[in-house]
């Protein structure tokens, strides 16, 4: 991450220009959920803001989302709970009709009765599903939604500031087109809703790194990993308190890479939860704006569609800057550090600027324990019954993918955009991956696997009994 | 956390030392207090109770420090609310846990009547309910898992609890019963813990606290005795340590005979149960009480008001001792034991296997929450047909930019985009607040040229502090005057929803002709901006612009009409004298 410093995108594959939608809702600002509450959707008018002082607008295509309908939201949630966030206000909250479902719904202490609430979850929700449409159509390469990210709630359950799960059925409609899909989840939070909402199948693969232990929501551990036909589709990196940029690229690479190269999906969802980022109001995690950012370069690297979503993140002058970063990573542009003159401005003081610096707390996170979660990750990965076309290797594959591969990849549609050529981004990253598999790490790594492999045999029988008995 | 424990209960026996010198004031006697022995007068109501609040207060104050140390930042005693008026900690402690302790207050929205209980009007209750939270909470967590401990069946009672037990008689016993009182979705209290067979079952009334109080003064003297008797096993701990072999020692028998041994006035009997003690402590924390509160793992509306200008270990810290306060497994949220952890690699252990156990004891180590299964929680996904199915397009939206050709602006857009501002500006006071509005005036404009009508699509003619346009200066007044004198009682504070209406409430009251949208923009577009210009210039250490709690202050006389009609080519801002603001 320091080599890469301040340095403008690399020219290089990477460096191609994508066609990038952008989904805002003018009111979306306005929406408040009550005083002395950290989630304010105000912090999405201060990213649009600072997006359109730098003129970024200008590289993109932006779209006002199309509000989801009760019915589009019952795609994914309970009919019953549809209908009590559609009819409930803080008027009516006392109503007998609602005040008795409140407690069901987990309506009423973090997830408040708000004024306009149903139409906040609309223009969120439209807002993911009409990315997931441009993406559908070849519209887009990539489609951003800030508004959308709400990934705790549940199908008939609002949880941890989120009513509607935007995340869900945006990739409900991105299924219409694409056979998989993978969802990459960098909030500090688990994404508990997304993953259980995908838990049984194997056509999405959740990827959520949070915090883990002794927080909100308390699921994320990495021996759950899905089940049934979704076994081992679910994949969690729980982490502790003062992650930094280095650390975090240390799993997020790799864990992405060999998840690229086996699961090979169709579309990407990335959920960018800016409270993973240093000095945020709930969250424990020490990440630069360019370190959070770096995972949406990343993924941007592997030219398969993006749908690019907001989330959690409650110091909103950092939330602000760090989606108006990543929406300048999206369109390829690397902007001044000296923010330029806007309303929100002095939110930004006292220096004004577009990045932060990472805090000196201490990273909780040991070498040693990142190297043991991405080992047992890697070697979950390894148990994804790879496509045909994906032979099983430990080494990066090579720039030309094998003839054979190529023939047996018609039996799915082609990704359109990705190739599987340049998913390389900059020459850091070869060096990395060289780092990472020489012969002798090579074999170390194998070894490794193969015994963790053995005692997570053992422990799965456990992990599904577990799972029936409840 | 065994260890916080013990030394919490070990200091609470070294306080009996200087109990009977407490004053009854709810202030914490000095330690080094020189004080008089009491002389044998029988208590009457007011000293027991003067007594009891005294053992209160230096258990508490050994607490706050404890669970401040880790931050370097112990809270300050007394509390205080508004204006500087003093909250009786032991009165407020009492009077929740007849309630049934915090969730039943917070939950049947009690806190009013508590504030009344101790004297305040209504509008304190949110100040008493974050002194409660900030001071008393912890507390009562580790009191009901001495309750919990105590009746969880275990036949002998805990040595430290009981050391406790008879110090603080009432005010232990009594939580479990709040379980009943709750409406039934929270219950810290384990189910075990009905059978209270060893002690009477309290009645939330201070009257039980004073005849547990009785019976703890005819125990005085048994109980400093049993002190003694602790620090005669320790030291023999100790000697053993460092001298297995010393026959001073005396005999032990062998494990086998361990059960029959009734005596205990062998050392090695006591430091036998003390162990014991100990595990079974470990695991009611571990099994029991943790699993039961992370049934709720919530997020309590107050740890929204932490302030991380404190340190952000000092938030983490409590925002996790709020979950699990006194379990083995909140060592693996090692913020809040720091110390514990870098000097202990045992203790760390726990905390490896946590997060990355791949080894077969996930009976040992259940999974904090698991994933539901079923139709109730998944969604509906198709099996993959290979036929893409269509798209309605009215998800596509409404395009707004790039904008129809007639609507386009001039074309001579120079800016690069991603470009920040210039570094030069020939303001004469640059980084005054005046400086800065007049910039942000110029980019507005050039702006309002580039998007045309989309500017005003986009609302930017209702962002930032050109939203008090819209406001007179008088309206503008009231509103920071409103804030002032909703601050004093903790205005933009409750996290709480059930009350989060009061002060837009009352702010709309104020303002009959403002909606209350209007005064949410209001706040964000003006309001915060304006308090955040005069942090970033008296205090620009110590920014928040997500508290709401943070006292107003301006440096300026608010947004005037003349600035913004400034026209961007023509004025240069050093005629502005709104620079002046700044003193």
């Amino acid at each position: 991450m320091n080599s890469e410093g301040g340095a403008s995108l690399p020219s290089g594959p990477d460096a191609k220009k994508r066609r990038v939608s952008y989904f805002y809702e003018p009111t979306v600002g306005d929406y408040y959920y009550g005083q002395g509450h950290p989630m304010k959707p105000h912090r999405i008018r201060m990213a649009h803001n600072l997006v359109v002082h730098y003129g970024l607008h200008r590289r993109m295509e932006i779209n006002r989302p199309f509000p989801a309908g009760p019915i589009d939201i019952r795609r994914f949630h309970a009919d019953d709970y549809v209908d009590f966030l559609a009819s409930v206000t803080p008027e009516t909250l006392a109503d007998s009709v609602h005040s008795r479902h409140l407690k069901r719904f987990n309506v009423g202490e973090d997830c408040p009765v708000f004024d306009g609430l149903f139409g906040f979850c609309q223009a969120s929700a439209g807002g993911s599903i009409g990315a997931a449409v441009k993406l559908n159509r070849q519209d887009a390469d990539i489609a951003l939604n800030w508004a959308g990210g709400l990934h705790h709630a549940k199908k008939a359950e609002a949880s941890g500031f989120c009513y509607v799960n935007d995340i869900v059925l945006g990739i409900l409609e991105l299924l219409k087109v694409h056979r998989r899909v993978l969802y990459v989840d960098i909030d500090v939070h688990h994404g508990d809703g997304v993953e259980e909402a995908f838990y049984t199948t194997d056509r999405v693969m959740t990827v959520s790194f949070h915090k883990f232990g002794d927080f909100f929501p308390g699921t994320g551990h990495i021996k759950d990993v899905g089940v049934g036909t979704g076994k081992n589709y679910a994949l969690n990196v729980p982490l502790n308190d003062g992650m930094d940029d280095e650390s975090f690229r240390s799993l997020f690479r790799p864990v992405i890479q060999k998840v690229m190269e086996m699961y090979q999906p169709d579309a990407v969802v990335l959920q960018c939860g800016a409270d993973s980022l240093s000095g945020d109001r709930l969250g424990c995690f020490n990440l630069s704006v360019k370190g959070h950012a770096d995972c949406l370069r990343f993924l941007r690297s592997f030219n398969v569609p993006l749908m690019v979503l907001g989330g959690g993140g409650y110091t909103i002058r950092n939330v602000a800057r760090c989606w108006c970063y990543e929406t300048a990573v999206a369109v390829d542009v690397e902007p001044d550090n000296k923010l330029p003159y806007n309303e929100y401005y002095e939110y930004f003081g006292p220096d004004y600027t577009l990045h932060i610096a990472p805090s000196n707390m201490e990273n909780l996170n040991t070498p040693k324990d990142l190297e043991k979660i991405r080992n047992a990750l890697l070697e979950q990965l390894t148990r994804i019954p790879h496509t045909p076309s994906v032979p099983f290797q430990t080494t990066p594959p090579t720039r030309e993918v094998p003839e054979e591969a190529e023939e047996k990849m018609d039996e799915r549609p082609k990704p359109r955009i990705w190739n599987g050529e340049d998913y390389d981004s900059d020459p850091e990253d070869d060096k990395h991956w060289t780092k990472f598999s020489t012969p002798a790490r090579q074999h170390a790594v194998k070894s490794e696997m193969q015994d963790e492999a053995d005692e997570m045999e053992e422990d799965k029988k456990h992990h599904l009994h577990h799972h029936t008995s409840c | 956390m065994a260890g916080w424990s013990s030394l919490t209960a070990g200091s609470v026996s070294d306080c009996v030392e200087t109990i009977d010198t407490c004053q009854k004031n709810g202030g914490f006697p000095e330690t080094n207090h020189v004080g008089s022995v009491k002389d044998g007068v029988d208590f009457d109501e007011g000293d027991q109770m003067g007594r009891l609040r005294c053992i209160f207060n230096r258990v508490l104050a050994v607490f706050l420090k404890e669970i401040g140390d880790g931050g370097g930042f112990v809270r300050p005693v007394p509390a205080v609310i508004g204006d500087r008026q003093p909250v009786d900690l032991f009165k407020l402690f009492c009077v929740v846990k007849d309630r049934g302790g915090i969730d039943s207050i917070s939950k049947n929205i009690l806190w009013s009547f508590v504030a009344n209980e101790l004297g305040f009007d209504q509008e304190a209750m949110c100040s008493v309910k974050l002194i409660y939270f900030k001071y008393l909470n912890e507390l009562e967590k580790w009191f009901r898992e001495i309750c919990e401990t105590r009746s969880s069946g275990n036949g002998d009672l805990h040595p430290l609890s009981s050391e406790l037990v008879r110090e603080f008689g009432g005010l232990l016993s009594g939580w479990p019963e709040r379980k009943g009182k709750s409406d039934g979705e929270v219950h810290l209290v384990s189910g075990e813990c009905n059978g209270d067979d060893d002690e009477k079952v309290c009645n939330y009334d201070q009257s039980d606290i004073l005849i547990s109080l009785s019976s703890l003064n005819k125990k005085e003297n048994d109980r400093k005795r049993k002190r003694e008797y602790l620090v005669g096993m320790l030291n023999w701990v100790v000697q053993v340590a460092k001298q297995p072999n010393d026959p001073s020692i005396g005999a032990i028998p062998g494990p086998t005979k361990w059960k029959e041994h009734r005596s205990d006035d062998e050392c090695w009997v006591q430091a036998l149960r003390a162990k014991e003690a100990l595990l079974i402590r470990r695991n009611v924390n571990s099994k029991t009480e943790e699993c039961l509160q992370q049934k709720k793992l919530k997020m309590h509306p107050l740890l929204y008001e932490d302030n991380i200008v404190a340190g952000r270990q000092c938030s983490g810290r409590f925002r996790c001792s709020e979950r699990l306060p006194h379990s083995v497994k909140s060592q693996s949220c090692p913020c809040c034991h720091k110390k514990e952890v870098e000097n202990d690699s045992m203790e760390k252990a726990p905390a490896e296997v946590d997060l990355l156990s791949t080894d077969a004891t996930s009976e040992e180590n259940p999974h904090e929450k698991d994933v539901s299964i079923g139709a109730h929680a998944q969604a509906d996904v198709p099996e993959w047909t290979g036929v893409a199915s269509e798209s309605d397009i009215k998800w596509l939206g409404t395009r707004v930019w790039p904008l129809k050709r007639e609507e386009d602006g001039p074309l001579s857009e120079t800016d690069l985009i991603g470009q920040g501002r210039q570094d030069k500006c020939g303001c004469g006071f640059p980084g005054s607040v005046a400086c800065f509005r007049f910039h942000i005036t110029e980019a507005r404009m050039k702006l309002k040229r580039e998007l045309g009508s989309l500017f005003y699509h986009w609302r930017f003619d209702r962002m930032g502090e050109e939203v008090s346009l819209r406001w007179t200066a008088e309206e503008e007044k009231r509103f920071k005057d409103l804030v002032k004198l909703n601050h004093s009682n903790s205005p933009f504070f409750e996290g709480n929803t059930s009350n989060s209406s009061s002060f837009w409430d009352s702010a709309s009251k104020w303002f009959l002709r403002k909606t209350r949208e209007d005064l949410v923009s209001y706040y964000f577009n003006v309001f915060v901006v304006q308090r955040r210009s005069y942090q970033n210039r008296a205090t620009p250490k110590t920014i928040d612009s997500d508290d709401d709690v943070t006292e107003l202050g301006s440096l300026s006389n608010g947004f005037r009409r003349e600035i913004v009609e400034v026209s961007a080519n023509s004025l240069p801002c050093s005629l502005n004298q709104q620079s002046t603001d700044f003193d």
